[in-house]
Order: structure tokens, then C-alpha cells, then sequence
């Protein structure tokens, strides 16, 4: 057991850390963020992707480097060590990419993944809608082939992050109502520029607009914007969410809020507070601390195993539980400590980032699996646990929509 | 990094996991209960000739001199089948008589039946006829008188002992008290790692065959989270018991904060597991005849042992503090 880099990832990391050093200035700060700036955010990507360090474990012909997951791990920690905002492509790099690398025409690789490593093109996945989130297969988007071969679609997605400013998309859409639901899926790419495509940011319960809905109004998309076979879109759409595990894998990383932050916030309050309120404050401080650290080296140990060569399988969204619960009694602290200042948005010297990640965080247990839903997963696939029975097998999707189910 | 076990420490978990899923087991625990009298098992004889026990003891001594973290491994084998006497009396022991090697070799050979005192209840005071206590800066061995009252969880050996003068076997050593306390630490929460996760795999495998309402009940998600829930904080756990054991070999800086987490997470993880145990039995897992309640016992008992997790935390919370300020 150690805690040490191999000689070949202690090379990588000096790489890694020497560059972001080195443009420091150019690439920005994380903390020091307070609006976003596109132009910049794409710049940043670019200059990230010329050093080879967007997309490492994408192979070369897709413009990567055929790296391994461990050299990506030591990238996203250095680039949290240095404090560089995350990349604007996540999803793109994350989801679409690979799934246009596993699915795609050569002819879509070469026109798209290039571009979409260095932030030309901004990608979002158009998979939520508003009757269907975690049973994503109940989607009713549809899309219709016209003679000429076009498809045609019409409907709505919501919670697409980054729609506002995307070039492409993945869409999934319904093209055969009457087959079980996850057999009349397809997916395609479609440009966010098309006519009919309507995008309307949402505005969050923190305030912010991560997020959109997006309206597609006969949007016309060419058949050879088909990603895999018609009717194969779940198959194709689970490549997209087991990625999704590996980018959001959670391997140690802290999700919204900083323990070594809350614990300064903790030691700048704590000497003014009475004695036997230091007492509670130290003991909810302690259990978030401990939280964390079981977070970060249950992160190791997925670290190890990627080192080793192994994909993280379902129990890595282990770390997206513990890490959200950990987080909200983190945030909780924080506000309390903040006094008379807890109630209101902003405290009286003009910060507000406490009651911000308040107010933040419930999207986290909502986010990129809901809480529920990988508790299912968890319990399903590592415990062993039997499914709940279904009421939607065996049934096309038609007959379930007019069931109102 | 390498922040997993080796080929070499799962072979020793084998081996441990084979002698004392023969040699002690929740019947064993249930027995301990119902006749003070009877042994808690594999009891100190067979647990020394084993040589389980004296993992940490330095080969000098005739100890295995092996690391905290190959008796960690081992400690989680303990935990599941509720095995006594407990390994962090043997884990303690060895650090407070480093050095000492003929008392050593006592501890080994098991004439030397020591027990740790640390002012309250004494841990597997059970069947100890020699204590190791902090008198002032000094650590002493010294015989006592012990009184045994009914416990929650007997397989602790747990008895007040007050003790006689005794001599002292390391002067002005407080410090070695400290590190003996926090290897102790994370070791019982190697043993609380293994009870919880076999308390976790009982309560899995009913509701998989209970069935309600046409159903297994692991099936219902009311019962299959709560059951994940447990498993999140098992995990956690896990991976807290191995820090702990490793910073113990190689960072003793790292030892404190690293022994005062395992320790809350473990009282936390196993008070979960065992309250889950029982509840997703239901009316059978509140009975007398059924095994859950050995295991919650272990749960209310280990959380105040070696401090409670109340302390712990709040030592996590200092250290936490004084690092932010530094």
C-alpha cells in the first residue's frame, strides 16, 4: 500500500503542473470566477487541448492521446490544485464525444471530435424531458423519416446543461411508437443552430442558468446524422451514461463545497461563539471532516483500481451519495456560522458563497442520477438485491402513453 | 498509488478468515450471553497459538513482526464471526511493551494475560490476570482486582478492575501511551469494519428471500436503500480502517487524525449497520433467538470503547481546526 505516483505518473504530473504554472494567468482561477465568460472559458479549453490535456484517454484518431484514466485523474487533481476552472466541454468530452467515437461515421468523427476537444464546437446531451428523467426510456420526442430519407422532430427536452451556447447535440428520440418502450429509441447529432430548434434557459432555485429547455419544431436532421441504427438508441444512449459515470465518477473529488474551506470559515467563527456552542459546531465539523476523508480515500481506492487497468463499475456512485450528504451538512455549518448574516443572500461584507452553495447543493442529489434512482443501482447491481417488478415491460409505447403511464 | 490490499495480506485475511470462522462464532457470542461462565471464543489461549495475535510483535520477541495493517486485516476477520478477546488488546500491548522483550515473549506464549486500563471499564479484563496503565507520565503493568458485572455484549470481557501498585515498564512515556491508544483505535475499528459488513450481508440475504406481499422484500425500495445506505458508510469505512492502519506503519502524522476518523466512522458505520439488521427483519430480528441483536450488542458497547465517537469527532474537529490555521 502507498500513496505515491509511479515514476511514469509522477512524469505526467510534473508535465501537467509545470503547464498550468506556466499559464497561470492565462487560464484563470476557479475561485475568483464570478461571471462566466464564454469567449474565455472556450479559449481556455483550446489552450488546454494544444498542451494534450483535453480528452487524454480519447484515442488518437479521435484526437486524443490513447492515455490512460489514471493520467486523467492526475489532470483533473492538478487542475483543482491550481485552482483552473473546469472545462466548458465536460459534457461534450464526457458523454458526447464517446459516444460519437462509438457510434459515429467516420465521416461525424472527423468533422466533429477534433473541434470538439478544442471548444470549436460546445456539445450538450438532449436525453431529460419533462415526462421522462430517471425513466428516461418513456422519452416522447419523436423523430419521423420522410421520403427523401430526412428525419423529422418534434417535442421537448429540459434540464440540457450548456444548451444556451452549444453548437450540437445528442438527441434521442422515439422513431417507432409501437415497440416496447426501449426498443423505438434512435439517436442522432443535431446541430443547435438547425431552424425549429428553440432553446429557453431555466432559472435555477439558486438563481443561476446552468440549464434549458430546448423546443425541436419540425427541426429537419439528414439521415447521415444517425448515431448507430435505427431503433438502437438505448443501446447507444447507455454508452453515453456509462461515461458519464466515468467522468462524474467521483474519484475523491469533493462535490460543491470545500472541507478545508468550511474548516477555516469554522476556525475564523469558532473563538467568537460561547463555549458550548464551540462544542456543537466542532462536533458537526468532525462528522463532515471524517465524511470527507472516508469520500477521499474511497476515491483512492477507484483510483488504484483504474491504475491497475479496471473501470470503476456501479459502486462507484457510492462516492455521489456520500459526497452530496456530506456536502449539505458542510453547506449547513457554514450558513449557521455566518450569524445574523444566515438569513440573508448576501452577508453584510458583500460574500455570499456560503448561502450560494446552500442553495445549490439539492441539485447535486438531483443531478446526473438521481440519489434515488443510484440507490436502486447500488442495490440491484452490488448487493444483489431483486428489481422491483415493472409495469411498463412487455407493453409497446404507445399503448403505455394512452394508459397515461 | 496503491490503495489496496496485496496479494499477501489477502492471503493472511484467508488464513484468519479459516481459523476463527472455525473457532468462534455468533453461537459462541450467544452462549457468552446466556452463561457467564462460558468462554468467549477463540479465547486468549487459542487466539496466542494461533499467532494471530502477536502479528505486531517483533520476530525478537517470537511475534510475527508484521505490520498495524496486517493485523487490521485480520481484525476485520475478528469482527465478523464476534471473536474475544479483542485484537486491540494485543495491538495496544505490543506498542506499550516495545522493547521489553521477556514481556513480550509473555504476550506471545500467553503467559503474560494482559488486559489495557484506561480508567473505566476495562476491555477483556475478562481473563487477565496483569494490567498495562498511564500513572502520571509513566505506563505501568500492575495486577488488580477484577469485577465483573452483567455486559451488553459479554464477547468484550468487559469487568472494573482496580488495581494494585504494580511497577513501571516504561518511564516518562506518554507519548507511547497516545500511539498505543491510537493504534488501538483503529484496530477496533477494523474489528467494527468486519461485524459491520457481515451484519450488512445477513440483513442483504433475508430480504432476498422474505418475501411480502408477493415479493422479495429487498425488492422494495424502503428496504433496499436503507440496506445501501449501510453498505455507503461500510465502504467509507473501509477505506478509513486502511488509512489508519497504514499511517500507523508509515505516517505518524498522519496517525491521529487518520485513528479518530476510522474511530467515529466506525462507531457510526456499525450503530447503522446493526439498527438495519434488525429492522429489516422485523418482528424476528427483535428476538431473543435471533442473531441481530449480537451484533447491534457490539454496536453499543464498541462505540465507547477506547474514548467514545463523540470524542473522536471532536478530535477530528480540532485537528481540522488547527490545520486550517497553521
Amino acid at each position: 500500500m502507498d500513496f505515491e505516483d509511479t515514476p511514469d505518473e509522477a512524469a505526467w504530473r510534473d508535465e501537467v503542473r509545470g503547464f498550468l504554472e506556466e499559464h497561470k494567468e492565462q487560464l484563470g482561477s476557479r475561485s475568483g470566477q464570478r461571471t462566466f465568460d464564454e469567449t474565455l472559458a472556450r479559449q481556455r479549453q483550446a489552450l488546454l487541448y494544444g498542451a494534450g490535456l483535453v480528452g487524454v484517454t480519447w484515442p488518437e484518431e479521435a484526437g486524443g492521446r490513447g492515455g490512460s484514466p489514471m493520467q486523467q485523474a492526475i489532470i483533473d487533481q492538478e487542475m483543482a490544485r491550481a485552482d483552473v476552472p473546469g472545462l466548458v466541454n465536460l459534457i461534450g468530452i464526457g458523454m458526447c464525444g464517446p459516444t460519437v467515437i462509438y457510434h459515429g461515421s467516420e465521416d461525424q468523427r472527423s468533422r466533429y471530435l477534433e473541434r470538439l476537444l478544442r471548444a470549436d464546437d460546445i456539445w450538450c446531451q438532449l436525453f431529460s424531458e419533462p415526462a421522462s428523467g430517471s425513466d428516461l426510456a418513456a422519452l416522447r420526442t419523436k423523430a419521423v423519416q420522410d421520403e427523401q430519407g430526412d428525419w423529422h422532430v418534434d417535442g421537448q427536452k429540459v434540464w440540457t446543461t450548456m444548451a444556451h451556447i452549444s453548437d450540437y447535440g445528442i438527441l434521442l428520440t422515439r422513431t417507432d411508437p409501437d415497440v416496447a418502450k426501449h426498443r423505438g429509441l434512435t439517436m442522432f447529432v443535431v446541430d443547435m443552430k438547425a431552424p425549429g430548434v428553440t432553446v429557453r434557459p431555466l432559472r435555477q432555485m439558486s438563481g443561476g442558468s446552468d440549464f434549458n429547455e430546448v423546443f425541436f419544431d419540425d427541426v429537419v436532421i439528414p439521415d447521415s446524422e444517425r448515431l448507430g441504427e435505427v431503433g438502437d438508441g438505448w443501446r447507444v444512449a447507455l454508452t453515453t451514461l456509462m461515461s458519464e459515470r466515468l467522468t462524474l465518477g467521483g474519484g475523491g473529488t469533493e462535490i460543491g463545497v470545500s472541507v478545508d474551506k468550511v474548516a477555516r470559515h469554522v476556525a475564523d467563527r469558532l473563538p467568537d461563539l460561547p463555549e458550548e456552542r464551540q462544542a456543537i459546531v466542532r462536533q458537526q465539523l468532525g462528522r463532515s471532516y471524517v465524511a470527507t476523508l472516508g469520500i477521499r480515500y474511497t476515491g483512492y481506492r477507484l483510483l488504484t483500481a483504474l491504475s491497475q487497468g479496471n473501470l470503476p463499475g456501479p459502486e462507484a456512485s457510492a462516492g455521489k451519495l456520500a459526497g452530496t450528504k456530506a456536502a449539505r451538512e458542510m453547506a449547513d455549518l457554514a450558513v449557521r456560522l455566518l450569524g445574523d448574516d444566515a438569513v440573508y443572500a448576501e452577508s453584510s461584507d458583500g460574500s455570499g458563497s456560503w448561502q450560494l452553495a446552500q442553495a445549490g447543493l439539492p441539485g447535486m442529489a438531483i443531478a446526473g442520477g438521481t440519489n434515488e434512482v443510484l440507490r436502486n443501482i447500488i442495490g440491484e447491481r452490488v448487493l444483489g438485491l431483486p428489481p422491483e417488478p415493472r409495469a411498463d415491460k412487455d407493453v409497446t409505447f404507445d399503448e403505455l402513453a394512452k394508459a397515461g403511464r | 498509488m496503491y490503495f489496496d490490499l496485496d496479494d499477501d495480506q489477502r492471503s493472511l485475511a484467508s488464513a484468519a478468515r479459516d481459523f476463527l470462522g472455525s473457532s468462534a462464532s455468533p453461537a459462541a457470542a450467544r452462549a457468552a450471553l446466556e452463561d457467564p461462565s462460558a468462554p468467549v471464543l477463540p479465547g486468549r489461549v487459542d487466539l496466542v497459538k494461533s499467532g494471530f495475535a502477536a502479528i505486531t510483535v517483533p520476530e525478537s520477541a517470537g511475534g510475527g513482526g508484521g505490520t498495524v495493517l496486517d493485523l487490521a486485516v485480520v481484525a476485520e476477520q475478528a469482527g465478523r464471526v464476534l471473536a474475544g478477546p479483542s485484537l486491540v488488546t494485543f495491538a495496544r500491548a505490543a506498542v506499550l511493551l516495545d522493547g521489553d522483550e521477556a514481556r513480550l515473549a509473555g504476550l506471545v506464549d500467553g503467559s503474560l494475560a494482559v488486559a489495557v486500563h484506561d480508567g473505566g471499564p476495562v476491555l477483556d479484563a475478562v481473563g487477565a490476570d496483569r494490567f498495562l496503565a498511564l500513572r502520571g507520565e509513566d505506563v505501568v503493568l500492575a495486577s488488580g482486582t477484577v469485577t465483573r458485572r452483567p455486559g451488553i455484549d459479554p464477547t468484550r470481557g468487559l469487568a472494573d478492575v482496580a488495581l494494585d501498585e504494580g511497577e513501571v515498564v516504561a518511564a516518562g512515556d506518554s507519548a507511547r501511551w497516545e500511539r498505543a491508544l491510537l493504534v488501538g483505535r483503529a484496530i477496533l475499528a477494523a474489528e467494527d469494519l468486519g461485524t459491520a459488513a457481515r451484519a450488512l450481508e445477513i440483513g442483504v440475504a433475508y430480504t432476498k428471500e422474505r418475501h411480502a406481499f408477493g415479493r422479495p422484500i429487498g425488492s422494495y425500495q424502503a428496504v433496499k436503500h436503507a440496506l445501501v445506505d449501510a453498505y455507503v458508510e461500510v465502504e467509507q469505512l473501509r477505506s478509513l480502517v486502511w488509512w489508519a492502519a497504514w499511517a500507523a506503519d508509515h505516517a505518524p502524522d498522519e496517525l491521529p487524525l487518520a485513528a479518530n476518523a476510522a474511530k467515529g466512522a466506525a462507531a457510526s458505520a456499525l450503530e447503522r449497520a446493526g439498527e438495519t439488521l434488525i429492522q429489516v427483519h422485523g418482528g424476528i430480528g427483535f428476538t431473543w433467538e435471533h442473531d441481530a441483536h449480537l451484533y447491534w450488542r457490539r454496536a453499543k458497547v464498541d462505540r465507547f470503547l477506547l474514548g467514545d465517537d463523540v470524542s473522536a469527532y471532536d478530535e477530528v474537529a480540532r485537528l481540522a481546526v488547527a490545520g486550517a490555521t497553521r
